[in-house]
């Protein structure tokens, strides 16, 4: 099955001269060793159907023969405990080692978790896959004083072994050359499986020999071993190519002892497949009778078994006094410590977001407009002359840039900072464990309460936050409750027009409002879309200190992200919305908005433009108010009273809060979830905030 | 009516009384119906109904559905045994079973089987007196914090999550210890070997344990 983008990693593929696939456990540092390894131009890809992403870069060894420049390709899996393909990312990332997408497996280990890493690596091993375990995390094993022998590791495994530590970097360059050894076919010859109870291997002996027993047909897939490179277009599924993958008898019989339902389906359609699933099917009842369970839990319990040995034989730990990262760990899972913990935590996101980013962003805003706004206005105004077309493109490429230096981009380096290190430290997972049950009520998982809480800052870095969920429908729920929340900027039309002109009182009902309208989502949407959210099974690990140079390229890779997708969409956004506003095109709107802004929400119909005007920044919504009551009322209408009623300013804010998303929040949107979502999104947020104000709005009339 | 025997026991066995609109939802059937069903059940006093607060079984219509479950996981042993139905389409085939089987049959099935005190999935077949034997475990989630267990079986119909609990180590005749349980039904924290796991309740409820003595 080809991967969508394939192009992309194809031309990854054609530059390099070897391909190597990242393996292993969730949270064992695979995505640092992935950016440690890879530089720019790292692309995704998925299979179809699937939403678990694969992602791909190249990466350059200099060590090579006479000092030779090497590049390779490094494909990050997905994080996985085991390959039994039960769970979408199990799938995609066996599938991807079957079809061969790389040619060596580098299995990333926890060096503090060995016995439990080392069931994917038999697994891996059962697979018969050239492979090279990088035993990652030294650093902290050190700390936590466990001390772990490689070389009788790498003996009792038949791979080789690299220590390393992914943060820093030490033994990355060991294993890049292992690696090319293993490929050259200097090292890993003694590759071997692991070795089951005596009537389990009875049993894998007696499929294998049914397997290369000659059928009719005598191409049969033993010793049938094709690289199989990814092709754009697969040609005709030829038989032990394609369908079972150029894989052993061994690994296969293995397979298809487990009852692994895809393997079972492929050997039925082998020339002498029935014969095979019956000899399977009567050894699985065999070894039931006898053990007393399913062989696939037989299976399960040997490997847990075999790790626990390996893992005994090979590794000493000293009993230590717990650590200070530990009982810090301890005090945030237990409720009365916990939640203050997390209390405090998310206040600190929340005054970063509103000090930090509002600080960058004052400062981003005077420094532009003090120095480049200027020289800008200076090259359009020499080039077109003070021309129609000159006040456009400032819109776009003055107005739009500062738009983007003000909203998206100084909130997201504070909280991506904040959020790589809770991420690192491994704090995430206590704040999932104690929020879980309030966010499942949302049809969420505990992660996604940081970016709820960041978005009551700025919606654009909350929505890239989402990425901790592990689910489409997840992120897709909580990007949709994020667009409703009210950002730092919504809240500051609320304050100006509400607090000021209204009441104080009254604000804290557009709060009320909006909150109940985000909840009341939430839980529409969680019984709306398809599937629900998985019964949560996670890993829990005590603290790790977070490394700064992983927290600044992670807190980079966002920022590059971001810049990337939203400075061209914010610039033709505001050049479009200056071309209506500097042509006058602005004011034919009118005449349609009047039905729904005057009759349903019972405002003038400046303010609806002023509303649709706000997608470019959410604060613009007021500021364009006053800017424009001032052109048809002259300079008294500073006071908003003046022109507007209280309800009117009441609705005003409400409506600009829930209504669509701004620019930046978009292109986030976009670059998250794709284009139709992000429309999608914003066309149930602006139906939502029509409807809500029109219901205050008749509300309030009947009231009064 | 045994679909609807079945569900309240099963549910009995997590909570003391069931409401007629779980079970409504766990038979996908309409509230009405329920209602008028569980009216016949206490008319033939196999239920006791209590209006809004829900129904619970009486002596009488345990009995009737420990003999239905033994009939159940019975069929489920046959069929996989000596069918070889798959272990994962066992539980909707024995469904279909269980209500024609007669107590003849279902003695012969039982001696071909040779008396088999569990299902394909690990859970205990009851006696012919309507006993259930290894009827001492709970779910995980019941053990108090700190306290160590041994688990007995896996209660889930679902092949995948049996599988992936299994590739963690979680699979009956394992020790585990809950280090502890998040607020508001939240997770609950297990660790098994070196390694701990966050369970949600839904899933952690499945996991059937027997009580250790303290250990280590």
């Amino acid at each position: 099955m080809p991967l969508s983008c394939h192009d992309n990693l194809i031309k990854i593929r054609e530059k390099v001269t070897f391909t190597v696939l990242l393996a292993g456990n969730p949270n064992v540092g695979k995505s640092t060793l992935f950016n440690r390894l890879t530089g720019l131009g790292v692309v995704t890809a998925n299979y179809p159907g699937k939403t678990v992403e694969l992602a791909m870069g190249s990466a350059h060894y200099t060590g090579g023969p006479e000092g030779k420049d090497i590049a390779f390709g490094v494909v990050d899996l997905p994080g996985t405990y085991a390959l039994g393909a039960v769970s979408e990312d199990q799938w995609v990332a066996r599938r991807a080692i079957l079809e061969h997408l790389g040619d060596l497996v580098v299995i990333v280990v926890d060096a503090t978790n060995l016995e439990r890493n080392l069931f994917l690596v038999l697994q891996l091993l059962d697979l018969e896959f050239p492979a090279v375990m990088a035993l990652n995390l030294m650093d902290q094993a050190r700390k936590e004083k466990i001390v772990i022998d490689p070389q009788r590791l790498s003996q009792s495994l038949g791979i080789p072994v690299v220590p390393m530590v992914a943060a820093t970097g030490e033994g990355v360059p060991d294993l890049v050359r292992i690696c090319l050894e293993v490929l050259n076919g200097k090292q890993g010859a003694e590759h071997r499986s692991p070795i089951y109870g005596d009537d389990i291997e009875h049993w894998i002996r007696r499929v294998v020999r049914e397997m290369e027993t000659p059928p009719e047909c005598p191409r049969s897939l033993a010793g049938h071993r094709h690289r199989h490179r990814f092709r754009a277009h697969s040609n005709p599924p030829e038989f032990g190519d394609t369908l079972l993958y150029g894989l052993s008898p061994r690994a296969l019989a293995l397979l298809l002892l487990e009852q692994d339902r895809e393997f079972l389906e492929e050997a039925g359609k082998m020339p002498q497949g029935g014969a095979i699933l019956n000899l399977v099917q009567t050894a699985a009842r065999e070894i039931e009778a006898r053990h007393g369970e399913a062989v696939h839990l037989r299976l399960a319990r040997e490997r847990h078994g075999l790790a626990g040995e390996i893992a005994d034989q090979v590794e000493k730990r000293e009993k230590t006094r717990p650590l200070l990262s530990s009982r810090l760990y301890q005090a945030t899972l237990r409720p009365w410590t916990g939640i203050p913990i997390l209390v405090g935590v998310l206040a600190a996101v929340l005054v970063l977001m509103y000090f930090v980013g509002g600080f960058l962003s004052g400062a981003f805003g005077t420094l532009w407009s003090a120095y480049l706004s200027p020289a800008i206005t200076w090259a359009f105004t020499g080039l077109f002359g003070p021309s129609l077309l000159t006040r456009i493109l400032l819109w776009g490429f003055d107005a739009g840039i500062q738009a983007a230096l003000s909203v998206g981009i100084p909130f997201v380096i504070p909280f991506y900072f904040l959020l790589a290190a809770i991420e690192d430290s491994g704090y995430l997972n206590s704040i999932a464990y104690l929020a879980d049950s309030l966010m499942h009520k949302l049809g969420l998982h505990g992660r996604a309460i940081i970016s709820l809480v960041a978005g009551l800052g700025c919606s654009v870095p909350a929505i890239i936050g989402t990425r901790v969920l592990t689910t489409r429908r997840e992120r897709v729920i909580a990007s949709t409750l994020i667009t409703l929340s009210p950002c730092s900027a919504r809240t500051a039309v609320i304050m100006g027009a509400v607090a000021l002109f209204v009441g104080f009182g009254q604000a804290l009902g557009v709060f009320g409002i909006v909150l109940f309208v985000t909840l009341s989502a939430g839980l529409l949407l969680q019984r709306l879309l398809p599937g629900r959210s998985a019964g949560l099974v996670m890993e829990m690990f005590p603290f790790r200190v977070p490394k700064l140079p992983v927290i600044l390229s992670k807190t980079w890779h966002h920022l590059k992200d971001f810049l990337f997708v939203a400075f061209p969409v914010i610039i033709v956004g505001s050049l479009v919305m200056g071309w209506l506003y500097e042509t006058k095109l602005m004011w034919r709107l009118v005449g349609p908005l009047r039905f729904v802004v005057e009759s349903w929400l019972g405002l003038p119909p400046i303010a609806g433009l002023c509303l649709l005007f706000a997608i470019l920044r959410k604060e613009m919504a007021l500021q364009l108010l006053i800017s424009l009551a001032i052109i048809q009322h002259g300079a008294q209408a500073t006071n908003l009273l003046t022109f507007m009623t209280k309800e009117q300013l009441f609705i005003f804010a409400l409506v600009n809060a829930l209504n669509i998303p701004c620019v930046a929040t978009m292109s986030a949107l976009a670059r998250e979830l794709g284009w139709m979502q992000a429309l999608s999104i914003s066309l149930f947020d602006m139906a939502l905030a029509v409807a809500v104000g029109g219901l205050v709005h008749q509300a309030w009339r009947s009231l009064s | 009516m045994g679909d609807y025997l079945l569900a309240i026991f099963r549910r009995g066995e997590k909570a003391k009384r069931v409401t007629t609109s779980e079970l409504a939802e766990a038979l996908k059937v309409s509230l009405a119906s329920v209602t008028d069903m569980i009216k016949k059940m206490a008319q033939l006093k196999l239920v006791r109904h209590l209006p809004y607060r829900g129904a619970t079984l009486t002596r009488r219509g345990k009995k009737e559905a420990l003999a239905l479950l033994r009939k159940h996981r019975l069929s489920e042993r046959f069929l996989y045994e000596k069918a070889g139905v798959d272990w994962d389409r066992v539980h909707e085939e024995a469904h279909k079973f269980e209500h024609v089987l007669s107590d003849e049959v279902e003695a012969k099935m039982a001696a071909s089987l040779s008396d088999p005190t569990t299902c394909p999935h690990g859970s205990p077949v009851p006696t012919r007196e309507g006993k259930i034997l290894a009827e001492l475990s709970e779910p995980v989630t019941e053990l108090g914090d700190r306290t160590w267990g041994k688990i007995v079986r896996i209660s889930t119909d679902e092949p995948k999550l049996l599988r992936y609990l299994a590739s963690l180590g979680l699979m009956p005749g394992v020790l585990v210890c809950v280090e502890g349980k998040a607020p508001l039904g939240g997770p609950v924290m297990v660790r098994v070997g070196k390694a701990t796991y966050a369970l949600g309740r839904d899933v952690a409820s499945q996991i059937w344990v027997k009580p250790e003595p303290a250990k280590g």
